[in-house]
């Protein structure tokens, strides 16, 4: 049962349902689907359902899944890391606060890559989860539980964090809609940080509008996220200009996703749109100079895991030194990624490489955000695939750390650069959904969401 | 290629243990993304300026002022550690 909030909301208003009835659907769905996605974490059987008063809220009827690196108060919080095997959260991230007074349900919370960092939802110390469409396949990820929740109708909107598409990326391999807004719109307060540069949290929907809603609802000023600013446009257009960005149809991308994307494109142009070729000079450094920023801030925000705050027992009589302890907490807490991640980013912060690497890579990133600015120029919206490939097998990548993160090359861009992207389906192949990529100028959500609203009419019809 | 000791000697930066296992394949997997990145090099960064942040974000700055929290509040910072009158007791580490 895969319904729109707006489609609930209309459904409650007929009185063909009620807002308990909706809940416990979905309630009974999950008890008969999760053993076999592994979506949820953690389930809010008890969350209280939201009395007839509400009904004019924008999400009365919107049934979350929060990624369990979102903290709500008094309940566990885990991040999907040992290290947090037992950690209740002490507060409620702003994101849900809103959520909850704008009508919003939490069903329960969700499954990821631990910490954030994975493109399969296979680093969970909880196990993978699996792709609903087909179970032997990956979800992706990081934010693969709320990407599965949904898509596996367990309930009708969820949240993610995206660092380097983990939004996106899980909403392609999942068939829905997932959005990243503008860097510094949406308040990370109560988010587990990353990589404080390019963190942002977002939904996974099943319509763009229904996305629009809850980023309407989350977006804002909070004082409690100092990067958070009220700069998001709201301007009426009638008319946008696409560009299509080159350097993503080149090699390396699966030619089936090709063979969609390329059908996507027809049908936006035979609609009369106006589409132009762009170009994007620096494209193939993103990811590597992603790599190295990511990884560096990767290993200092997880300094703060040290396996005496936030929850882990101090094994004092095994340890003999502080030392000692931190290294067995840290050694034993995180899976390999994170170490990996972790080992990588001090490598690349340590005295006489830091100018080498994280330096060379800031400027790289200049040049990335330029080229996208004067691409901006010449267009309102740009189009890109969300991901080179369809949905891989489980397994299939998890220990080749390189090829894994090769899943993030096309939507890294937008986090480097700090702009808006959505990834929704634009075809099919076989059972799979393709996920297209829209990307517009930072705090032009306004422009993003009419174009990818516009395309999924098209695309629909 | 990146030595087995060197990653260690991170891996002691870090604060991380690293079991023989991850000791065995730490270094070709760090040294296959170091590979991948090699080629930031062949750009030319000369006068290019670090994007660190974002140009319209300014620093928020408020005055340093201690806040009284409610009882409530209280409570849930006690329960995070071992605590003895209105204060948390931690590990020493000196």
């Amino acid at each position: 049962m895969k319904t729109t909030i707006k489609g609930v909301q209309e459904k409650i208003k007929k009185g063909e349902t009620s807002h308990e009835e909706v809940f416990s659907s979905y309630l009974a769905r999950i008890k008969e689907r999760n053993e076999t996605t592994n979506a949820f974490l953690t389930v809010f059987e008890k969350s209280k359902t939201v009395n007839e008063e509400k009904k004019e809220l924008p999400l009365y009827g919107a049934f979350f899944a929060v990624k369990d690196n979102i903290l709500i108060k008094e309940e566990r919080c885990t991040a999907g890391s040992k290290i947090l095997e037992h950690y209740v959260a002490p507060y409620t991230a702003t994101v849900v606060e809103k959520i909850l007074e704008n009508g919003g349900v939490v069903v329960g919370k969700t499954n990821l890559d631990e910490f954030a960092m994975g493109s399969s939802t296979e680093n969970s110390t909880f196990g993978p989860s699996r792709n609903p469409i087909d179970t032997e396949r990956v979800p992706g990820g990081s934010s693969g539980g709320s990407a599965a929740a949904i898509a596996d109708g367990m309930c009708n909107a969820g949240l993610g964090s995206d660092t380097g598409g983990s939004i996106r990326q899980p909403a392609a391999f999942c068939g829905v809609v997932g959005f990243k807004p503008t860097y510094g719109t949406v308040s990370r307060s109560g988010v587990m940080s990353m990589s404080s540069s390019f963190d942002q949290v977002g939904p996974f929907t099943n319509c763009v509008e229904d996305a629009e809603t809850v980023f309407n609802v989350i977006s804002g000023k909070d004082e409690r996220d100092s990067v958070t600013s009220d700069l998001i446009k709201k301007e009426t257009q009638e008319n946008f200009r696409v560009g299509i960005l080159k350097e993503y149809f080149v090699d390396g991308i699966n030619q089936e996703v090709k063979r969609v994307l390329q059908e996507a494109i027809k049908k936006i142009e035979k609609a009369g749109l106006d589409v132009v070729e762009v170009s994007l000079p620096h494209t193939e450094y993103a990811l590597p100079a992603y790599e190295i920023i990511m990884a560096s801030e990767v290993s200092t925000n997880m300094a703060r895991y040290d396996g005496i705050r936030y929850g882990l027992e101090f094994d004092r009589p095994a340890a003999k030194t502080m030392q000692d302890a931190y290294l067995k907490n840290r050694g034993e807490g995180f899976g390999k990624e994170v170490k990996r991640r972790i080992i990588l980013g001090t490598y690349a912060l340590s005295a006489g490489y830091y100018d080498a690497y994280y330096i060379r890579a800031q400027k790289i990133r200049t040049l990335i955000a330029e080229d996208f600015k004067s691409v901006f120029k010449k267009v309102d919206v740009v189009f890109a695939p969300t991901t080179p490939t369809l949905p891989f097998k489980i397994g299939e990548k998890v220990e080749d750390p390189l090829s894994m993160h090769l899943s993030d090359i096309f939507t890294v861009t937008a986090n480097l650069a700090g702009l808006p992207a959505i990834s929704l389906p634009c075809g099919k192949s076989g059972d799979f959904s393709v996920g297209a990529q829209v990307l517009a100028d930072r705090f032009y959500e306004d422009k993003l969401f009419l174009a990818a609203k516009k395309f999924e009419k098209i695309w629909k019809s | 290629m990146i030595k087995k000791k060197e990653i260690e000697r991170i891996a002691f930066f870090a604060r991380l243990h690293l079991d023989d296992e991850e000791q065995k394949r730490m270094p070709e997997e760090i040294d296959s993304i170091l590979q991948y990145i090699q080629r930031l090099r062949d750009v030319d960064i000369n006068e290019i300026e670090p994007l660190f942040h974002f140009p319209e974000l300014k620093n928020v700055v408020r005055e340093d002022i201690a806040k009284t929290v409610d009882r409530e509040t209280q409570k849930q910072m006690m329960a995070m550690g071992k605590d003895k009158d209105d204060y948390l007791k931690v590990e020493s580490i000196l």
